[in-house]
């Protein structure tokens, strides 16, 4: 059972509603009932409250993707059930709705409950009525200073940032009101004594407790979810050095005796990449998030290529934000990118195999890639002109792109690179961006 | 894990510069520490033949204990290790470097994260090198580090570019900057990023090997003794991977 974010007080009777499947206004008219009953469906209530975690909560508090079983067991649970409540069909809608609407109007009803108390008060000693000041005042001061603890607690428990300092000036002021309030009716009370005074101090500290009960429970419990999710996630870290030492390792050796052409070397690869992304997508915290930069867009291509060819692929990449970031107005410069460079890698994959070397650097010139292989290398003007591969896979979207590329022989003569340059501002084409050697261009030598 | 105490590592990272003379052709002794027996039975068999393997390791104590005992002259050093105080192959340098002078060390991972890379190079290893690297290879890179190279894979080239800002174009003025890069020591090192070899980096560059080697040595140097701060970053915030 969980209390939805969505809910008029505390979201006990839509919880529970949920829980059970009894519609929800059934669930409060018998609260309201018990309430009748000698408060004893307020203390229920209460009780509930604070023991039934928060739905939103819940769900924050599993980060592990291979909880997602239990995630999504949470979302059908919350969502399922569907009843006729006016809050329940919202319930899994997103969080910021669900922060927004949740917003109790406890406050609201505690002020107006002051200010009717005064008002009424004040009519009623002006039709003449013998009104009990003493007890009215401290009511209304009770009223208030509830009302505005009730406020910065629930401000603490939305998570809204604010000054610490202030939050708990103001905390203080609300809780001096409380005590000042319920002293009031001790003091103004007629002939203190002895046991009034006892008794005023009892419901001071009495006041206060429950002043704060909520907040100090909601600080526990916190406490307690991130106990839970540090130990899980210190069950994840163990589960990866295991994994590491082991498995890794095992992978490694296959690939090394296999040889890097072999079937069971390329299998071992994929499979290494596969766990090696999966423990550093775990414990970088990133889970779920696509990859969306270049590098880990080559290295997945290049993942792709090794399933199909008799290739190793070693991607290096070097430079902060690489990524889309280097050209925020173009977004199609990366894309050509990543589009070309799969089709060099594809070619040395294809004509060159062995072992070729993805470099990719993201300086303040621009991106720069390069794909070296140690093949036969070829001659661009050797190349049928049907032949579309290089010249307009490669060559002709790098210029679409106001990139570059060029194709010439590897070091030392032997192979192909391939080197593909997209300036810092695509638009412009900087003098001093691409010194490394436009020489050689498109043609090789071989 | 545990934070490895890195206060003391300027004086100790110091590797011995120049080998001596008789590292040449002759057998290479090495030692191979890792805690995976397959994995350590694998290389033995691969290597080649003018190597000559004087012992295997499988723990932290165990390799400090041997290499002191042993005195190879390279240590095949896996960067994950148990035991010890869980500094893994960095505490085996720290603690057996200063005991066995003429031993040089070359780090084999199967990680590829750069504070692992980065924690064991400035503890002292003279190289880095990812476990899939063929028995060939490693033989070759165990030469070379005891010739006195250093070796560096694609990926640390990245690494020390990204390390350094050599991408962001800081370049050194003068050769006693420690924390940054020559701009030709950033030529070579985005050469060997590339797959280059040192002999393909030298006649790209129209230099000779020994120059190169000489560059990539320099880098070497300046990743074990600078203290920029992306580099102790780096070594300090020692996660899992």
């Amino acid at each position: 059972m969980a209390r939805p974010r969505l809910r008029l007080v505390g979201g006990v009777c839509a919880g529970f509603a949920e829980h059970t499947g009894i519609p929800l206004p059934a669930v409060r008219l018998v609260t309201v009932l018990l309430s009748l009953c000698g408060g004893f469906g307020v203390l229920l209530y209460i009780w509930l409250w604070a023991t039934v975690p928060s739905a939103e909560r819940q769900v924050v508090a599993d980060p592990l993707p291979k909880l997602s079983l239990a995630r999504s067991g949470v979302a059908s649970f919350l969502a399922a059930p569907g009843t006729t409540g006016p809050t329940s069909p919202a319930a899994p809608t997103s969080r910021a709705d669900a922060a927004s609407a949740r917003a109790a109007p406890v406050t609201e009803i505690l002020l107006g409950l002051a200010l009717l108390a005064a008002g009424s008060a004040l009519v009623a000693s002006r039709l003449g009525a013998d009104i009990p000041l003493a007890v009215v005042v401290p009511a209304i001061v009770v009223l208030a200073g509830t009302a505005l603890a009730w406020h910065q607690f629930a401000d603490i428990r939305s998570g809204a940032a604010q000054q610490s300092s202030a939050l708990v000036a103001r905390i203080l002021a609300a809780l001096l009101l409380v005590a000042v309030g319920i002293l009031l009716f001790f003091v103004t009370g007629t002939n203190p004594n002895a046991w009034t005074v006892i008794l005023a101090a009892a419901s001071v500290l009495l006041g206060v407790a429950v002043v704060t009960a909520p907040w100090l429970l909601r600080l526990w419990s916190d406490l307690a979810d991130e106990r839970t999710a540090r130990a899980r996630e210190a069950e994840r870290a163990d589960i990866a050095a295991h994994l590491h030492d082991s498995v890794l390792q095992t992978l490694a050796l296959i690939q090394q005796k296999a040889g890097p052409h072999s079937d069971a070397a390329r299998l071992a690869r994929a499979q290494e990449r596969e766990l090696r992304e999966w423990l550093f997508t775990g414990t970088r915290g990133g889970s779920g998030e696509p990859a969306t930069d270049l590098g880990a867009a080559l290295r997945r291509i290049a993942g792709e290529i090794e399933e199909d060819f008799a290739v190793h692929f070693e991607v290096v990449t070097v430079g902060a934000g690489v990524g889309s970031g280097v050209n925020p107005n173009d977004a199609e410069a990366p894309e050509a990118l990543v589009a070309a460079a799969r089709e060099a890698m594809l070619n040395a994959a294809r004509h060159a195999g062995g072992a070729v070397s993805v470099y990719l650097e993201t300086g303040a010139r621009g991106v720069e890639l390069s794909i070296t292989d140690r093949g036969p290398g070829f001659l661009l003007d050797q190349i049928p002109a049907d032949r579309l591969g290089v010249r307009e896979s490669i060559l002709g979207r790098m210029r679409r792109a106001g990139g570059n590329a060029a194709v010439r022989p590897g070091p030392g003569g032997t192979g192909t690179e391939i080197l593909l340059t997209v300036p810092a501002a695509a638009t412009v084409p900087s003098p001093g961006t691409t010194s490394t050697d436009q020489h050689h261009s498109e043609t090789s030598v071989q | 894990m545990t934070t490895p105490d890195l206060s003391d590592n300027g004086e100790r990272a110091q590797s011995p510069a120049a080998p001596p003379a008789s590292a040449g052709f002759a057998a290479l002794s090495v030692l191979i520490v890792d805690d995976h027996s397959i994995f350590r039975s694998g290389l033995r068999a691969e290597l080649d033949d003018d190597i000559n393997v004087l012992g295997e390791a499988a723990t932290v104590d165990a390799a400090i204990l041997q290499v002191i005992a042993l005195q190879p002259r390279v240590v095949l050093l896996d960067v994950h290790l148990p035991g010890g105080r869980g500094g893994g192959g960095a505490e085996v340098i720290r603690e057996a470097a200063p005991l066995a002078a003429r031993t040089l060390f070359l780090a084999l991972s199967v990680s590829d994260a750069a504070d692992d890379v980065v924690n064991v190079i400035r503890a002292g290893a003279r190289g880095y090198i990812t476990k899939s690297a063929s028995g060939a290879e490693v033989s070759d890179a165990a030469r070379r580090v005891a010739e006195g190279d250093a070796v560096f894979s694609p990926r640390l080239a990245g690494f020390v570019l990204d390390a350094f800002g050599a991408v962001a174009g800081e370049t050194a003025e003068t050769t006693e900057e420690l924390d940054r890069l020559s701009a030709r020591e950033t030529e070579v090192m985005r050469l060997i990023a590339r797959g280059y070899s040192y002999k393909e980096v030298s006649s790209t560059l129209f230099i000779a090997v020994k120059t190169v080697e000489t560059h990539v040595s320099s880098v070497l140097r300046k990743l074990q003794l600078s203290s920029r701060h992306e580099l102790t970053a780096w070594a300090l915030e020692r996660k899992l991977l």
